[in-house]
């Protein structure tokens, strides 16, 4: 071991063997813009003027396996002109082409705008810099994160790669192109506990939920009946019951909320119910229910859907359940002073709890009258 | 004993409808004549076999008590944790038998077996009773059906519970408590049934009813079955096993719903219209009465011939 200790010798060995420890990041994608100069920095972020802390770090491996990995990043912070770049006020918006993807269909640069159109259209559209009870409302990044390929997708079966580059050549377009369509087969629509989740994240929310009641009754605007209760009525109903306990078919926020026509296109159009682009409203409903109960008919559509026993909601089913409460809670006391008053009574006659034997009246009765030994 | 007149007229009665020869007849009226008036005695000194005694129900009404026992503790042990899913005993329950795909699987399935099990007895009876009806048999004091005696019998058992009447009312085969029971029982196997029928067929309760009540019906429904399902579980834990298993004299459990017969102390205590039935329909009954009566010095006729040498 002497040579490792020669002077000559011992820097270049710690520097071999330091690089088989380290988890040195791959760049597993083009930084041809040189961002990561910068952003592969752990540490870089800062704190807000309003104190929020905010991380501007980058993880290569991370990145190299989400959606976007392909698309440069100047061709969605388009206001990057320059490095190190200016203050940026705005950040990236969805609805940015970008320049350097061309859609194979139609040889027009990529976009999100299809969608952004729709979402514009939807109750839940704000701008990127929202103002006032806009804030609460979802921008894109709220439902949607830069998706990350699932790892098992990563390997691509070696017989459909074999196949595929005989005539594509390149492996590593095979690859890509597999990871682009087989996640989409794999993952066409997000499951119904985690569309729940995402939709009580706001819906649920009281504070977020009595902020905005407040601000349509000071601004006189309307409301539906069921905003306030949403969330709580669909965990009591029977939709909302089963799928807490990972029933798939049963229906979840989106399956009636959303047009069908296309729904990936429509979950971002989503209208208040007395909206006639609404498939809940009155117009529509049967239609709606059908997707589910085929034999749904006018009187179907009238059911409630998000049943609530509150007493500004329904009344009806307020006053009913009280009603059902107070005879559970007679019917219980009274059963229970029956049974002791019968048991007292009878017990003055001399009766006992015996396991076995064939008399249970071997008590002495307070009238008098025992039984005879 | 002497025999209140209701009881004569059920003695008569079912000596008619079991042709009883008149020698029979001699000998069940002097039985009855060598019973102590204070019935308590007679039932505080025969010797009961806890496992039963005397007939009580049929090899039906037994295979229908079980159907019923078995699947109301299974549709309450799988709907129970659906219908109050958010409390934190409901989440181990759902889950322990495969989560609600599987739960709401097994409670439509005993469901149908509890339906299953109402329409038999529901067959059963109404055959019984025709039978009876066209064989002259029928006695509605031995039936179901409530009459203003169990309105009495009532008054009269709170009277002897407070201590203000030396003995329990002469109550029929089905006492003023079985009788509640029964139909509370039935009115919440009928609610469970239709509201039940709600939730697995909405379309077409929807589509029978008018619109106006469609929404308030499936409302009520969706408020009664989780209710009416705790009030049944209420019912059966606090009452229904009291009686058959906690009540002093009952204790640990009454066998009559697996052999079909009534301890002969019960029998006489609660039942005892029933029991002069069983003088009349049982002749070892009868042998066995004489036998105890001559054993315990209980013997009327003896008191009272000893009454008139004295006096």
């Amino acid at each position: 071991m002497k040579w490792i200790m020669d002077q000559k010798m011992f820097l270049p060995c710690v520097l071999l063997i330091s690089l088989l420890f380290v988890n040195s990041p791959v760049m597993a994608f083009e930084d041809d813009e040189g961002c990561l100069l910068c952003h592969k920095y752990p540490k870089m972020g800062r704190i807000t003027e309003d104190g929020a802390r905010r991380s501007y770090y980058v993880m290569p491996h991370v990145f190299g396996n989400t959606v976007h990995r392909n698309v440069p990043c100047t061709d969605c912070h388009t206001y990057i002109k320059q490095l190190p770049h200016r203050e940026v006020k705005q950040g990236v918006t969805c609805n940015t082409e970008c320049h350097s993807i061309k859609n194979p269909a139609t040889g027009k640069n990529f976009s999100h705008k299809p969608i952004y159109e729709k979402y514009k259209q939807s109750s839940h559209f704000r701008p990127k810099l929202a103002s006032g009870h806009d804030q609460d409302k979802p921008y894109c990044v709220t439902c949607h994160r830069n998706p990350v390929y699932n790892p098992e997708e990563v390997g691509p079966p070696k017989q459909i790669t074999d196949r595929c580059v005989i005539c594509h050549e390149d492996e590593e377009f095979v690859k890509d192109w597999y990871k682009h369509t087989s996640r989409r087969i794999n993952e066409v629509k997000r499951e119904s506990g985690e569309i729940i989740l995402l939709c009580s994240s706001c819906h649920g929310d009281k504070r977020l939920v009595e902020r905005h009641l407040a601000a349509a009754k000071k601004e006189g605007r309307q409301l539906g009946r069921k905003y306030e209760h949403a969330v709580e009525s669909y965990e009591d109903s029977f939709h909302g019951k089963v799928t807490k306990y990972g029933f798939t078919r049963a229906a979840n926020c989106l399956d009636c909320h959303a047009e069908t026509t296309n729904y990936f296109l429509n979950v971002h159009l989503l209208r208040p119910s007395r909206d006639k682009l609404s498939p809940v409203h009155t117009s529509k409903r049967v239609e709606t229910c059908q997707r589910c109960h085929v034999y749904a008919d006018e009187n179907y559509a009238k059911l409630d859907p998000h049943p609530s026993k509150k007493l500004s909601d329904n009344p009806f089913a307020y006053y009913a359940d009280m009603v059902y409460g107070w005879v559970g809670d007679v019917v219980f006391v009274l059963l229970i002073a029956l049974a002791a008053f019968e048991t007292v009574g009878r017990k003055r006659d001399g009766v006992g709890w015996r396991l076995f034997h064939g008399s249970s009246w071997w008590g002495r009765s307070k009238r008098g009258r025992d039984r005879i030994d | 004993m002497k025999l209140s007149e209701e009881a004569r007229n059920i003695l008569e009665t079912s000596m008619r409808i079991n042709n009883t020869s008149d020698v029979e007849r001699r000998e069940i009226e002097d039985v009855i004549s060598r019973m102590p008036d204070d019935r308590v005695l007679l039932y505080k000194n025969v010797v009961s076999n806890p496992i039963g005694d005397l007939p009580r129900y049929n090899i039906h009404i037994r295979i229908q008590h079980m159907l019923t026992f078995v699947t109301f503790l299974v549709l309450a042990f799988t709907g129970l944790p659906i219908a109050f899913f958010e409390h934190f005993w409901a989440v181990p329950l759902n889950s322990v038998l495969g989560g609600v795909e599987v739960t709401r699987v097994i409670h439509r399935t005993v469901a149908a077996t509890m339906i299953f099990a109402m329409v038999y007895h529901i067959a059963t009876i109404t055959l019984g009773t025709l039978i009876r009806v066209k064989q002259k048999h029928f006695e509605i004091l031995r039936s179901m059906i409530p009459t203003m005696k169990d309105a009495r019998d009532f008054k009269a058992d709170m009277l002897y519970f407070a201590g203000r009447n030396m003995q329990r009312p002469e109550m029929d085969k089905f006492m003023y408590k079985q009788k509640l029971h029964y139909f509370a029982a039935a009115f919440g196997n009928f609610v469970m049934i239709v509201s039940g029928s709600s939730f697995i067929f909405p379309e077409f309760w929807a589509s029978i009813l008018p619109a106006g009540i469609a929404s308030h019906f499936q409302e009520m429904m969706r408020l009664s079955h989780p209710h009416e399902a705790l009030l049944a579980l209420l019912v059966i834990a606090f009452w229904h096993w009291y009686n058959v298993h906690l009540a002093p004299g009952r204790f640990p459990m009454q066998w009559t719903f697996l052999t079909g017969k009534i301890t002969r102390e019960h029998q006489i205590e609660e039942h005892f219209m029933e029991y002069l039935r069983c003088l009349v329909e049982l002749p070892e009954e009868r042998a066995y009465l004489l036998d105890l009566l001559a054993a315990r010095e209980l013997d009327q006729s003896d008191k009272n011939k000893e009454g008139v040498g004295a006096s």
